[in-house]
């Protein structure tokens, strides 16, 4: 009780002094309190009973902590420094008589005074509404308890409340307080504008977003969009976030009406293998988008769980939530939309190729997204690819792989078959690779078809087995570009080379291209050489009166008697003579050429085309040989014999000059052209052909698959024909090559002619002096006899030595114009020659001019 | 009490009062030193702020009823809590 009693006192006094603040003095403890006082001490009585235990934990520090804060949020941070050094000295005087032994609450009281001082100075109107008095009044909310019917709670309720009339609330003129108001109009305002209530638009959104018009959303055609029907009033800002939902209904639409008009068109129309992946695809994602909406749907009519059970709730779906859950299925949409766009009318291939464009992208979820939609629509183009670079089969109804294939003739399997179709070509795929694939196909379907050969389907599991997938079905996906390539670069690898292995040792690549060396561009020369004096005579005549079993029939005896008759018997069987459409006027040599049967599969090599370079080829060399050949019968006639002598020393001395100034200007000129021939037959033989063939050669030897072999034929065949001037570019050269060529032949029957004349003269100078003699022997044979000095018919030699003088000058005025047109002639060809762009015929150039006799002889055509 | 005590109560006592100034809660010396012994015996500080608030705010206090008088009167020494 002694406690009660200090209690009670110290209430008192404590009442005494607040009441009275202005009362200096505390001595003034007058046994008569006022009444006043006395009230205010029965008040405080009550107020100190209402409540035992504090609201807060007992906690020093925190609560020092909480009023430093306050401070510092008041802006007073230095008082919050001298206030933290108070209280740790404050703190240190403990457990000793005289201190304070409950300082929290003393922290705690003065922390709630100043509180109640600060609320009180800003404003004294601040408490309006029921709900904000516990807060404002630090926390006592029994204050105004039903049960608290006294005076006391009537007197305050009346200086608090001004006008509280429960619900609605009243307006000071407080500065502070425009917030407020603005909330306030805020509410009434949407109260007024909306008439439907959030939960139905939220379910009308939601059916907007499966495609399906709800009570208030609907279909717009003209706008082309979902819109509320006008007749609702709603809010604008309600409005724009419903437009705004239903661009996901927009976008659901269109990716929807794409599918089932593809699904619609597909028996019909040929969407194709790719298209029906993308669909097929593109459902899978709309499934889950549903599962999204169902979950939504089920969601929308609960309430909201809250912790505390009076408050109430609106739905848990609001539209603002409805736009957070919408966010990640837009993207998605608005991505399969644009796809859907792009892909309208694109197909196989090309689709493929337009979709991995899009999927180009930094965001992951787009990124992995797009990677499965991706692997789906390549998965049937990756199969395609797969059976055609390991099996050759191209399976391919709705021509949506980049590989077309056409019906042709074994011959052109491999040049016209298959080529390369780029619209439909996946921009994943590159180039190179595409023709890798392309070649590895090609190969397999060469193999099969032309080479009869099934070994290529060990070297195709082989090379599946090396990548680590199967040969069958479903190894690859997309985002396996890698794996990919590296099966098709194995498989290409080992494809290529059984198909060399093929070509080359079954086929006999390589020896026969050495056989159409030997005889087609005559490389075997004592076989040409016995060709050429067998048949010369039978070419000799018109083109029509030659008949070509009889050439053959000599080509056999040609091959017989030289060499090539221990060849193989296989390679001697292609040979054949061939014998050109001719027309009229064309003798036998225009007509006449060889040709070499090349079978499949090598007729992929030696196709018409190359076969028929061949052959110009073939007669440029023929004539050239048959050129060497009457130059070197020429040669046969004008070596020294007894009859010429004889001939010479029988003749006048006026006579004799001339014959002897003939016959040296034939035997000058025939060497000029001897040296030209040979020089030409040198140069076309060692520095065109063999080097030519070597170069091949050494090509065959690194080619690693068909396309390089048939590269490194064509380089072979167009170098000869540059070189040895026929082709394009030495046109010009060419023709004055062949009249070369002609004015020798000219040449060579003037030569004939002159020493026929001079064997007749001779033999009638003979036959005169020799009447005995048998006059119908042939003047060849009367070469081989020596005559003797046999007396002249004196009546007839001055016939005869005019006659042989006669002769002599015309035969020399032939000469001697075929001397200045066969120099003009080939100073116009060497002319030439320095001008070629190819690098061999300066070699062709040093040759023939080696002595410099001609660029001498016109010093400024040659420039030197 | 011996001098240390009283030393030390009165720093403390210090030490509240510029702590309640800094809080600005317009608390005199004795005043205080009443409050502190309230807390000290073991009031509850809320119930004591809540006293000063009200006694405070109205010092003018309007005329009780009589009804109430009688009632306030009885309970004076009966509710009054005790703590250990």
């Amino acid at each position: 009780m002694e406690e009660e009693q200090k209690v009670l006192d110290l209430v008192k006094e404590l009442v005494l002094r607040l009441l009275s603040p202005n009362q200096t003095d505390p001595n003034l403890s007058t046994p008569s309190i006022s009444i006043d006082s006395q009230q205010a001490l029965k008040y405080a009585m009550r107020i100190l009973s209402s409540r035992m235990t504090p609201s807060i934990s007992v906690d020093d520090s925190a609560m020092a902590e909480s009023i430093k804060r306050h401070l510092v949020n008041q802006g007073k941070s230095s008082d919050a420094l001298t206030f933290a050094d108070l209280y740790s000295k404050f703190s240190s005087k403990s457990s000793s008589s005289g201190s304070i032994k409950n300082k929290w609450s003393v922290l705690y009281l003065l922390k709630v005074i100043s509180e109640d001082r600060r609320r009180e100075k800003r404003s004294d109107s601040r408490v309006s509404s029921g709900f904000f008095a516990s807060t404002v009044s630090g926390g006592l909310p029994v204050l105004f308890d039903d049960d608290s019917d006294n005076c006391r709670v009537s007197r305050n309720q009346k200086t608090l409340g001004k006008g509280w009339n429960g619900g609605v609330l009243l307006v000071s003129k407080d500065v502070e307080n425009i917030r407020d108001i603005a909330f306030r109009e805020f509410a009434n305002l949407l109260k007024e504008e909306s008439e439907v209530s959030e939960g139905v638009l939220v379910r009308d959104v939601l059916y907007a977003c499966q495609g399906i018009d709800g009570k208030l959303v609907k279909f717009d055609k003209n706008v082309d969009g979902y819109v509320l029907s006008d007749s609702i009033k709603v809010p604008r800002a309600t409005g724009i976030m419903v437009r705004k939902l239903c661009e996901l209904g927009w976008l659901f639409r269109k990716v929807k009406g794409y599918i089932s008009d593809s699904m619609d068109r597909s028996p019909a129309e040929e969407v194709g293998t790719v298209g029906q992946a993308f669909c097929a695809a593109l459902q899978d994602e709309l499934s889950e988008y549903y599962k999204l909406l169902a979950v939504l749907e089920a969601q929308s009519m609960n309430p909201i769980p809250l912790v505390s059970e009076t408050a109430s709730s609106g739905n848990y779906l609001s539209l603002r939530r409805l736009s957070v859950w919408f966010a990640e299925p837009l993207v998605k949409m608005r991505l399969m939309a644009i796809l859907v766009d792009c892909c309208m009318v694109l197909r196989g291939g090309a689709m493929a190729g337009a979709i991995h464009v899009h999927a180009q992208h930094g965001d992951p979820l787009v990124h992995e997204f797009m990677r499965r939609l991706l692997r789906r629509v390549c998965s049937p183009l990756f199969e395609m690819v797969r059976s055609w670079v390991l099996e050759g089969e191209l399976d391919d109804i709705f021509a949506e792989f980049f590989v077309l294939g056409q019906p042709v003739k074994a011959e052109s399997l491999w040049r016209e078959g298959y080529r390369l179709h780029t619209g439909m070509l996946p921009s994943f795929i590159s180039q190179s690779l595409a023709l890798r694939i392309l070649r590895t196909g090609k190969s397999i379907n060469f193999l099969r078809f032309c080479c009869e050969d099934q070994g290529w389907a060990d070297a195709a599991t082989e090379a599946a087995a090396a990548v680590g997938t199967t040969t069958r079905r479903g190894g690859l996906g997309y985002g396996e570009t890698d794996a990919l390539e590296s099966l098709v670069i194995e498989a290409a690898k080992r494809i290529d080379r059984h198909l060399m292995d093929v070509m080359f040792n079954r086929y006999k690549f390589k020896e026969h291209c050495l056989a159409i060396k030997r005889y087609l561009l005559l490389g075997q020369g004592d076989f040409v050489q016995y060709l050429m004096d067998i048949v010369r005579p039978e070419l000799s005549e018109a083109a029509n009166t030659i008949s070509s079993f009889k050439i053959a029939g000599l080509l056999e005896s040609a091959i017989r008697s030289s060499n090539a008759q221990y060849d193989d018997p296989d390679i001697l069987d292609r040979l054949r003579v061939k014998m050109m459409p001719h027309g009229t006027g064309d003798r036998g040599w225009d007509v006449f050429s060889l040709d070499y049967d090349a079978r499949v599969p090598l007729n992929t090599v030696f196709t018409e085309s190359v076969m028929a370079r061949y052959l110009r080829i073939f007669n440029f060399l023929w004539k050239l040989r048959r050129i060497e050949h009457a130059l070197i019968g020429a040669w046969k006639m004008m070596k020294p014999n007894c009859i010429t002598s004889h001939f010479f020393t029988k003749l006048e001395s006026a006579v004799k000059l001339q014959f002897v100034s003939t016959l040296r200007r034939c035997q000058v000129l025939w060497n000029e052209m001897n040296h030209f021939v040979t020089n030409l037959q040198y140069y076309i033989m060692f520095e065109v052909l063999e080097v030519s063939w070597s170069n091949f050669l050494a090509e065959m030897e690194v080619a690693k698959d068909l396309d390089d072999l048939l590269a490194a034929h064509e380089t072979y065949l167009l170098s000869i024909l540059e070189k040895s001037l026929l082709g394009e570019r030495s046109q010009t050269l060419c023709k004055t090559l062949f009249v070369l060529f002609d004015l020798i032949l000219r040449f060579r029957s003037h030569a004939d002619r002159l020493n026929e004349g001079i064997h007749e003269f001779q033999a009638r100078t003979t036959e005169s002096s020799l009447p005995s003699r048998d006059m119908t022997k042939s003047r060849f044979k009367s070469n081989d006899e020596p005559s003797g000095f046999g007396s002249w018919v004196s009546g007839g030699r001055k016939a005869l030595t005019k006659r042989a003088e006669e002769f002599l000058r015309t035969m020399g005025q032939d000469l001697n114009t075929i001397a200045n047109e066969y120099s003009s002639l080939l100073k116009g060809f060497i002319a030439q020659l320095p001008v070629q762009q190819h690098v061999d015929l300066k070699f062709l150039l040093f040759r023939l001019d080696y002595t410099e006799f001609y660029s001498r002889l016109h010093p400024n055509i040659y420039g030197h | 009490m011996d001098p240390e005590a009283a030393r030390t109560a009165r720093d403390s006592l210090d030490l509240a009062f510029h702590m309640s100034n800094i809080l600005d809660t317009g608390l005199d010396r004795h005043t205080l030193s009443i409050l502190i012994a309230l807390c000290d015996m073991g009031l509850n500080p809320e119930t004591l702020a809540a006293l000063v608030k009200e006694l405070r705010r109205d010092p003018s206090s309007s005329q009780p009823t009589p009804t109430i008088q009688s009632e306030i009167v009885d309970f004076t020494v009966m509710d009054l809590p005790m703590l250990s």
